[in-house]
């Protein structure tokens, strides 16, 4: 008989320890809850056969959408006239490649090494394509710039463009970013091959960053293919076999 | 630029509202040499007519082209279209080959040909209409960077070539 109280006597001392344990960490929980702000009523306790939130209607799904590039302002199209008295229209946001705009004037000494940079450069190429953007022709003369800029080189003449890019004095240099549609890095300096330099170096900081940016979008994707197989298979959020292991046993829903 | 990412282009009496993804040029590429003949000969003769070249595509346009987009249609994907209006001399307009009456707006896929490209690449296709409009004459010229999706790519230009507005010749 002793042996018996002895036993149950250690048996309730060992059950109140670990009730005392599991409501503090109980209440722990529901103090970070509260901290976070969460819809927990710390005052007035929800009775023990409250009602569980529904799991949300499969209209309501928020599946997680794939991170947008947060750095570099929104890049501006360009519209504005040619040297040689042509409309034009050129795209920079959306596009397969990146666009570097290099804003000259025709007056500005430091310009004028980068016209001559540009020119021996001689290069049209699509990726990264190069558009120099001069002031339109309320400000600047087109003549100076039809006499100045190479043929083979895509100019735009736009007062707009200055002021959408916020340019404070040529030369002038800004790195859109096509497929974002984003300023990659701007700046400005004594020649082409100098901003050039600088360019490149900006833009291998920000494809570092980027890397980062595409391991948490992979994760996103991950979980969005599994949700959309789910879906597909009539299995939505709160169907019963999401909580149910493999032995039959079942897992407490948490909302 | 407008609403809904179009921009438009006017010049020439030849006006566009590109939708996004779209880029493009209206130019007279005679003006520089009117003008240099213009001082040459101190506008003794009558100065050349100046002949607007439109061209629109959904790829980065080259600074120097040729009206039916050599140099251009080189750099084209299997996604991207490339238009070109080319206009000829007003007196052309009511010659047989100008015959047909407006800008064509709606394009049959299955008149585009490789045999139609002005400068024959694997994979393009193209179509060459010649048409006369406001008493003006015009060649458009169409190519296609992907001869077996020529139907979606076909429905791509027809969203430029309904937003074009030519003014009647002077």
């Amino acid at each position: 008989m002793t042996i018996v109280v002895t036993v149950l006597t250690v048996a309730v001392i060992v059950l109140t320890v670990l009730v005392a344990g599991l409501l503090r960490s109980h209440a722990v929980i529901l103090r970070r809850l509260h901290d976070l702000g969460g819809d927990v009523d710390m005052d007035g306790a929800p009775g023990a056969d409250a009602a569980p939130t529904p799991p949300p209607a499969t209209d309501d799904l928020d599946l997680p959408q794939p991170p947008t590039v947060s750095e570099g302002r929104v890049a501006a199209d360009l519209s504005g006239v040619g040297p040689r008295g042509e409309a034009r229209a050129i795209r920079v946001a959306g596009t397969p490649h990146d666009t570097i705009l290099v804003f000259l004037s025709s007056g500005c000494t430091t310009c004028h090494r980068f016209w001559d940079d540009l020119r021996a450069a001689g290069g049209d190429d699509d990726d990264p394509r190069v558009v120099v953007v001069s002031r339109g022709a309320d400000a600047e003369s087109r003549t100076a710039i039809a006499d100045i800029a190479p043929r083979e080189l895509t100019v735009v003449m736009s007062s707009e463009a200055w002021t959408a890019y916020e340019v404070p004095g040529s030369p002038y240099v800004v790195h859109v970013d096509g497929p974002s549609g984003r300023v990659r890095g701007e700046g400005t300096g004594p020649t082409w091959q100098q901003v050039q330099r600088m360019l490149r170096q900006g833009a291998g900081d920000l494809d570092a960053r980027r890397a980062g940016h595409r391991t948490a979008s992979a994760d996103a994707q991950r979980e969005e293919d599994v949700d959309r197989v789910l879906l597909a298979a009539g299995i939505e959020p709160g169907d019963a076999s999401l909580y149910t292991r493999a032995d039959g046993t079942t897992v407490t829903r948490t909302t | 630029m407008t609403k809904a990412g179009l921009v438009k282009l006017a010049a020439h009496g030849l006006a566009v509202s590109l939708p996004p993804g779209w880029e493009g040029t209206i130019t007279a590429e005679q003006e520089a040499l009117v003008a240099a003949q213009s001082l040459a000969f101190a506008a003794s003769a009558a100065p050349p007519e100046t002949m607007p070249v439109a061209q629109f595509a959904t790829f980065a346009l080259p600074a120097v082209r040729d009206d039916f987009g050599g140099t251009a249609v080189e750099r084209m994907g299997r996604d991207d279209v490339f238009i070109s209006l080319v206009e000829y001399a007003a007196e052309e307009a009511s010659s047989a080959l100008f015959s047909a009456r407006g800008l064509p707006r709606r394009l049959d896929a299955r008149a585009f040909s490789p045999h139609m490209l002005q400068r024959r690449i694997p994979g393009h296709t193209g179509l060459q209409r010649f048409f006369n409009h406001g008493g003006r004459a015009f060649c458009l010229y169409l190519v296609l960077g992907d001869a077996d999706d020529a139907h979606r790519l076909t429905r791509r230009a027809e969203q430029v070539l309904a937003t074009i507005v030519v003014d009647d010749a002077p």
